[in-house]
């Protein structure tokens, strides 16, 4: 087998990285039983996996709990506004194309302060990992309904509880042009969750997971029913999707075959309230990369930088001599 | 004949008149056409008629033809079609805005005719680009039918122009084509090939300018006062006390610096980058007045493009390694100690023809009569090096200038050998044609232009000085249909053997010895002959001046039922062949058919070329003698083997019922039992003992709060028992009951002198 120079020569710098690597000094600060712990968890995995250098890799949050992931993960991150955790990792990605680029966020994060940016994130589809931390409630705040809060939930916002029907995130992204990745996961089966985890990442597009997490202070039980009894998670598996092991396929016997390419069973199965569906709900390798369509001729090198500005310059101009001449060298 | 099929003619019934080809009452006879053997002596010099092959009839003034030329230079990329010619142009204008329908009859002839003015003017050897003749010819247009600028026409005109989207020089089918198709094509593939390397290589310059600009950042000269004002620019200078943020930045703590040895790397590699000379720097990069021009890479020798690529091989060695380094620095993965050795070891052998696949490749124009004869060796030379080197061997003339035997020493034949020979050299991509076939070629062309190692186009341009009066597209089409320079590309990057590297599918006919076309005409009695006419090399030959004396053109009243078609008199047995003479049908100017009696020598230049043609053919798979030796011995041992099957079975005994009827159960093979996949039964655990389903652990810190030592993480960050002694069964009892997925199983206690036993047991049921 023969490979090019730069390719060998790169192999001859061997590199390992275990799971270690990925984790930071600062221990997470979660609560304990937090779902975020076990995501924290498959995303590391996923780093050592795949081998992806700590310098490549960018984790980028908004403000809530789900949000503190990139001060647990040993690699570049960018703990920004809140909602604006999208917009900050698009620009990371444009200007940097070869970093490997996740966006943690949660429900309020996400579909409440940042909806505006989440659409359009979905329309653009840039080549990002997107996992929306899901436990249906403001929990760094101490209890507030947020837009995925079950009706009737008594919040300190809500105290005669939730009037609306909660936001279902899975149906509102595959509604948007340019849906390229939706898939979703629960924290209690960490397995199905590194799968779906890894199968986003490798999708080149924008890899939306919608990731169920249990809170155990302020929703604590809410998804008991779920995680007691496993016929209430329908699981997605495909050639195209997830494929599940004898272990697990053993527990979770309510299983569906469902083909990716299929938006529009997809949006049925996504529209589901009293099972949970978990697996790859959709996915179109087609669709193209904003970075690619708008990528330039040529990269924008200091040398071009001047002298495109010089061009423009010129164009203002008024040389001494009015004839179009340029002006005699000094 | 397949390549001087037409289009539509605009004038479709002058055509068809012309094509038709009247018998006629012709006297004149220069030589005595009873003897078939005609020698210099006997012949003398032509006397008779300019005649041409009877097939070109219909070819009359190519200027009013609807063809594949006058071709199209096409500017820019054209969207990766280099060559257009003004029809397909012009159709495709059509298509677009003229709907089908009588309403729109106006405006198509409008166009088409517009497309005939400047069809003559390039004809009549005007040079220019498409928009400037089609301006002028508009113009002309205009004027003829005296209507005003703004007039119906000028409106029609300018509608078409809309739509035409394509620009570039308009040439015509001449000597001067096979250079500037093929130089054309090589600009345009140096040219994306430039705007890749440009885009690669900047993206490293970018990359490298960024990891010193953010070094910069980090010293204490970024974080001066001057410079800190410097970034803000003066609109906002009052707002910012700069002294102090300077005092501030520099109290902070120093941060990492890339080490100087890595600095002046980079810096080396950068300067290295920025100042290649191997493509220009394209429109928005900056060049330094003291910079070099960047190096040519067209030449009209072998020995010169050599010369010029040995001189240039260091940089070239150096522009590599630094390519590398780049990228190892972007990486941060330059160890001195491991790379450093390996790019001081670094020499023209480790040149991968990845590598050389980023530099242009030498384009080498030869041509006959005009390069030193010894340059075609020297092609073949060059070739044989393996170099990224285009050459061009133009001809001009195939039958060379003395003898219609094959000359030995003729720089015209040896360029047809020559691409024969260089399909021998197994990695050199090999194309032959003759020009008319171009604009068809456009693939093969690009193909060859693109391929990494060298090429070779031997293209006969049709030019023949001898063939006065001959247009050089039909000449070289002809040449083509004759079989006197077939069309074939070797190409060696398509494949693995020889069936798919060659290819001579691209001439008429390719299956038979002589392409064979309809030719109809009137006879003494007004009616309408049809006759199936191969066109042999003979025809060809025949076109050429030089060769007149060899052929004498019999008029009907001459006909004599010993005269044979050539292509008949070629399969004649040696003995049988004294007896007939051959011929071919000829046309006058008037269109007059003759029967053009030929002499030995021709004969015997076409049975050679014929030969030639056959091995060509094998080469392409078609008759191959090999192959058919092989089924010819593979059909006689299987007709052997069926007629002792048959035999056997004639012989053999009737079966007997029992067996005739023998149970189909007893012959097919016993179904095999489906072997259920074993179950994976997990192995079961004992009830006594404490364990943890792991693969299911959401890693939420429960048990770890409870007792690190007794619950740990794998390496997966998945929990397991540690040691089920370092604590107690009350912890195990907890963690069971504080795990929300509940998959810690807390098995008996281990240590019965535990307090609460009876409790904790209780507790534990709903676990095990």
């Amino acid at each position: 087998m023969t490979a090019p120079l730069t390719q060998c020569l790169l192999r001859l710098i061997d590199e390992n990285y275990t799971l270690t690597d990925y984790q930071s000094d600062t221990p997470p600060r979660w609560c304990t039983g937090c779902g975020d712990n076990g995501i924290l968890t498959a995303v590391q995995r996923l780093c050592r996996d795949e081998q992806l250098s700590p310098e490549k890799t960018v984790m980028v949050s908004g403000i809530g709990c789900s949000s503190r992931l990139p001060h647990y993960m040993n690699a570049y991150g960018f703990h920004g506004l809140h909602g604006r955790a999208l917009p900050v990792a698009e620009g990371i990605k444009l200007r940097r194309p070869d970093l490997n680029v996740f966006v943690t966020t949660g429900d309020g994060d996400c579909c409440s302060i940042g909806a505006a940016h989440w659409i359009h994130a979905i329309r653009y589809n840039m080549d990002m990992t997107v996992l929306l931390h899901d436990n249906e409630v403001y929990g760094l705040t101490k209890m507030q309904a947020s837009p995925t809060s079950p009706r009737g939930l008594k919040s300190n916002t809500t105290p005669r509880g939730a009037l609306l029907d909660p936001l279902n995130p899975l149906t509102v992204t595959l509604g948007v042009p340019n849906v390229s990745f939706v898939a979703q996961a629960v924290d209690w089966i960490p397995e199905v969750l590194f799968d779906i985890i890894t199968q986003a990442y490798r999708h080149k597009g924008f890899s939306f997971v919608r990731v169920l997490q249990r809170c155990p202070e302020f929703m604590d039980h809410r998804f008991d029913p779920w995680i007691h009894d496993p016929l209430k998670t329908r699981l997605l598996v495909h050639a195209e999707g997830i494929q599940l092991k004898t272990d697990i396929s053993r527990i979770y016997r309510n299983q569906e075959t469902h083909d990716p390419s299929d938006l529009h069973r997809a949006r049925e199965v996504a529209s589901e309230t009293e099972e949970i569906p978990v697996g790859v709900l959709y996915r179109n390798s087609a669709v193209p990369c904003y970075e690619d369509l708008r990528e330039g001729e040529r990269p924008n090198t200091p040398g071009l930088i001047r002298t495109v500005l010089n061009e423009e310059f010129d164009k203002f101009t008024i040389w001494p001599e009015d004839d179009g001449a340029a002006p005699p060298a000094e | 004949m397949t390549a001087m099929r037409t289009e539509t003619a605009y004038k479709d019934d002058s055509v068809r008149q012309r094509g038709e080809v009247r018998n006629g009452d012709m006297d004149q006879v220069a030589l005595d056409i009873g003897s078939p053997h005609l020698t210099d002596a006997d012949a003398g010099p032509a006397t008779g008629p300019a005649l041409r092959p009877a097939l070109f009839a219909r070819y009359g003034d190519l200027s009013k033809l609807r063809y594949d030329f006058p071709l199209i230079l096409v500017d820019g990329d054209g969207g990766g079609r280099f060559l257009q010619s003004l029809t397909s142009v012009v159709d495709g204008i059509l298509r677009q805005i003229a709907l089908p329908g009588a309403a729109a009859e106006p405006l198509r002839r409008h166009v088409l005719r517009l497309e005939g003015e400047i069809r003559a003017r390039v004809s009549r050897g005007e040079s220019d680009t498409l928009s400037r003749l089609w301006k002028r010819s508009a113009a002309d247009l205009i004027a003829e039918k005296g209507e005003s600028v703004f007039g119906p026409l000028a409106t029609k005109l300018d509608y078409a122009r809309e739509a035409l989207h394509v620009d570039g020089a308009v040439i015509d089918c001449d000597a001067d084509t096979p250079y500037r198709v093929l130089a054309h094509i090589w600009t345009a593939v140096q040219a994306s090939k430039a705007k890749a390397f440009r885009k690669k290589v900047d993206a490293l310059i970018m990359k490298l300018s960024d990891i010193l600009k953010a070094d910069f950042m980090k010293s204490d000269k970024a974080h001066t006062r001057e410079a800190l004002q410097s970034a803000i620019g003066t609109s906002f200078e009052s707002a910012f006390d700069f002294a102090a943020m300077s005092h501030v930045l520099s109290r902070g703590p120093s941060e990492d610096r890339l080490s100087e040895d890595r600095r002046r790397r980079i810096r080396a590699v950068l300067q290295v980058l920025q100042s290649q000379r191997f493509y220009g720097p394209g429109r928005a990069s900056e060049r330094r007045p003291d910079q070099p021009e960047p190096y040519g890479f067209v030449f009209d020798g072998c020995a010169a493009a050599l010369d010029a690529f040995r001189d240039r091989l260091p940089e070239m060695l150096d522009f590599v390694k630094v390519l590398t380094i780049a990228e190892l620095e972007i990486q941060n993965k330059y160890r001195t100690e491991l790379h450093d050795p390996v790019f001081a070891r670094f020499d023209e052998s480790d040149l991968s023809e990845d590598q050389l696949a980023h530099f242009p490749s030498y384009l080498v124009c030869l041509r006959d009569g005009h390069t030193d004869p010894a340059e075609t060796v020297r092609a073949f030379e060059t070739l044989a090096s393996g170099l990224p080197v285009k050459v061009l061997v133009q001809t001009d003339d195939i039958l060379g200038t003395t003898s219609p035997e094959p000359p030995r020493s003729s720089f015209g034949a040896g360029s047809a050998r020559l691409a024969a020979m260089a399909a021998g050299l197994n990695d050199t991509y090999v194309f032959q044609t003759a020009s008319a076939n171009l604009y068809r070629s456009h693939d093969r062309l690009v193909t060859g232009m693109r391929y990494e190692g060298p090429a070779l186009f031997a293209v006969y341009s049709g030019a023949t000085p001898s063939a006065a009066g001959m247009p050089p597209y039909l000449l070289s089409a002809a040449a083509t249909e004759s079989r006197a320079f077939p069309t074939f590309v070797y190409d060696p990057a398509v494949g693995p053997d020889l069936a798919t590297r060659f290819d001579i599918t691209d001439n008429p006919q390719a299956t038979v010895d002589w392409p064979v076309h309809e030719l109809f005409y009137e006879d003494e009695a007004l009616q309408r002959i049809d006759k199936t006419v191969p066109f042999t090399h003979v025809d060809f030959v025949a076109c050429d001046t030089r060769y007149a004396r060899y052929c004498a053109p019999a008029p009907r009243a001459k006909w004599r039922d010993d005269m044979i078609p050539a292509a008949d008199y070629l399969k004649l047995a040696p003995e049988r062949s004294v007896e007939h003479c051959a011929y071919i049908l000829s046309v006058d100017a008037g269109n007059v058919l003759y029967r053009t009696v030929v002499d030995d020598k021709l004969i015997d230049v076409a049975r050679h070329n014929a030969d030639a043609w056959r091995r060509l053919q094998e080469l392409g798979g078609i008759n191959n003698s090999y192959a058919n030796r092989l089924l010819a011995r593979e059909r006689k041992a299987w007709e052997e083997q069926k007629a002792q099957e048959l035999a056997e079975l004639r012989t053999a005994a009737s079966p007997t019922p029992e067996e005739a009827v023998a149970p189909a159960e007893a012959v097919a093979p016993p179904i095999l039992a489906a072997v259920a996949e074993p179950a994976e039964e997990p192995e079961p655990a004992n009830p006594d003992e404490a364990w943890i389903e792991t693969a299911r652990c959401t890693t939420c810190d429960e048990c770890t709060q409870i007792n690190d030592r007794m619950f740990a993480y794998d390496e997966n960050k998945q929990a397991y028992i540690a040691d089920p002694d370092a604590g107690s069964y009350a912890q195990m009892i907890e963690a069971a009951e504080s795990c929300q997925v509940s998959i810690i199983h807390p098995g008996k206690p281990r240590d019965p002198s535990e307090p609460n036993l009876k409790d904790l047991i209780s507790r534990s049921e709903p676990f095990i």
